[in-house]
């Protein structure tokens, strides 16, 4: 062994050098973990503030729209009802004034009698856009149909609807959003893309209930940050949301707008 | 079967700068400082294979490997980061570093010829210390080198050993003397090899990404 010709010096050295690399590794090591755990921390906090700030907002939509809903309710019970009733008792009151000739009473009650089966049917008609009588008694499948053949009556649009699914009755509750955002699209597609034609399909894949929804409206640009979270939008992400389902909208300017949704 | 082990790591080190490089003229895509550095690799390896059959001392060559190493790995680090602190914070201690091996060097010439312990220790941590940043960096952006930052940190931690104890193997019995340098060796075939993976995972031509 010819070792002992190395200086003892440069051994204690070596030893020295290579612990103390060792030892400013090991604390180099002990400090990135530590911030890599900091940073870490860092991002989750920053994703639940995210969360929260999505269920906020969500909460908003929400207390909105259900504001918007009652002003139009408000609206409808004032225009409609309370102006022919004011006249009804109006009529009425006609009708208790002294001196009155055969021809006068008949032509207030004729008055009366007309007045009130307007309001009676504005009521009814309230009553059935708030939930449609229809829905609640043969089901989402008969309630679509319904909501198409109305739109394609009065509103001049083409409708194709299709349905594979055999509903049960007992999800009436769920159906209910379904019925709700379909509702919501089919208006947006009147309102905001001018559509003529709109095809609806329910279809059921291993075991998932998918609706596709299509129309052949001006679409929008689906990169546009300004068209992603409308009030409208945001009710449909939150109806899919307690859904459980998942929702994918595919549109481009001039080319109508694809959705499918799952629930 | 040692020298087979050499001539893969040369093999696969060629190999490495050839890809890294067409890479970098074709697609633009490689960092400019990557190729240098694996150029400045197959400079030092073939100039110490060539003094080797010279039968000349070849070991200031590794002093100058291990320094350039440092230096061209330090502006590699240097332009993968992104944040103003940390640029500064890897010319600072590079320069300093080098100011500091300057002033040993010129106090001392012979530390050049033998395996500088101080040298090997310092330029290893700082180049460790990059490797962990850009670790860091990574932990919530996209992986850029991933897998070359792994063979850094894996080599330098295992060759530092063996580099430091350099000085002890020469006068090591003919049986053992070369133990450390093909384990050296089998540590660079390993390097070399994920820095091949690393290309392959990065910058190959992707054909099957069309489903």
């Amino acid at each position: 062994m010819k070792l002992n010709s190395l200086p003892e010096k440069e051994i204690v050295a070596i030893i020295l050098y290579t612990s103390l690399f060792f030892m400013i590794v090991a604390v180099v090591l002990i400090v990135f973990f530590y911030f890599s755990r900091k940073k870490i921390i860092q991002k989750e906090l920053e994703k639940k503030d995210l969360i929260l700030q999505y269920q906020k907002e969500q909460l908003h939509a929400v207390i909105f729209t259900q504001e918007e809903e009652r002003k139009r309710i408000a609206q409808d019970l004032h225009d409609d009802i309370s102006s022919k009733l004011n006249i009804v008792s109006l009529n009425s009151h006609l009708l208790t004034a002294p001196n009155l000739t055969e021809a006068e009473t008949t032509e207030i009650t004729e008055n009366i009698i007309n007045l009130t089966t307007k309001a009676l049917e504005n009521s009814r008609k309230i009553a059935h856009n708030l939930l449609p009588p229809v829905f609640e008694k043969f089901g989402l499948n008969a309630g679509v149909e319904e909501l198409c053949e109305e739109f394609e009556s009065s509103k001049s649009v083409k409708t194709h609807y299709k349905n594979e699914i055999d509903f049960d009755e007992n999800d009436i509750d769920r159906h209910l959003h379904v019925f709700r955002i379909l509702q919501e699209l089919m208006n947006n597609s009147l309102r905001h893309g001018k559509a003529t034609e709109i095809w609806i399909s329910f279809v059921k894949e291993e075991g998932v209930n998918i609706c596709n929804y299509e129309d052949n409206g001006i679409g929008f640009d689906n990169s546009n940050a300004d068209n992603q979270k409308g009030l409208g939008m945001k009710n449909i992400d939150s109806r899919i949301s307690f859904l459980g389902g998942t929702i994918n909208i595919t549109s481009e300017v001039n080319n109508g707008i694809v959705v499918n949704f799952t629930f | 079967m040692f020298d087979f082990i050499i001539y893969l790591t040369y093999f696969i080190l060629l190999a490495d700068f050839i890809l890294y490089t067409y890479s970098f003229f074709r697609e633009k895509k490689a960092n400019v400082f990557f190729v240098c550095y694996l150029g400045f690799c197959c400079l030092m390896q073939f100039s110490m294979e060539v003094m080797y059959h010279y039968r000349m001392n070849n070991l200031f060559l590794v002093n100058i490997f291990i320094i350039g190493q440092m230096i061209v790995l330090g502006l590699f680090y240097d332009s993968l980061f992104s944040l103003k602190s940390q640029k500064k914070f890897v010319k600072i201690s590079l320069l300093v570093a080098l100011l500091i091996l300057g002033i040993q060097f010129v106090m001392d010439w012979n530390q050049f010829l033998r395996f500088n312990l101080f040298e090997i220790t310092l330029t290893s941590v700082l180049v460790v210390v990059f490797a962990l940043i850009h670790f860091y960096n990574m932990l919530t952006e996209t992986r850029k080198y991933y897998y070359f930052n792994i063979g850094v940190v894996f080599y330098l931690l295992t060759s530092t050993v063996l580099f430091l104890i350099g000085n002890l193997t020469h006068n090591l019995s003919k049986e053992f003397k070369f133990l450390s340098w093909e384990l050296n060796a089998v540590l660079l075939v390993l390097y070399y090899s994920i820095i091949l993976y690393e290309w392959k995972f990065s910058f190959a031509p992707k054909k099957r990404k069309i489903n």
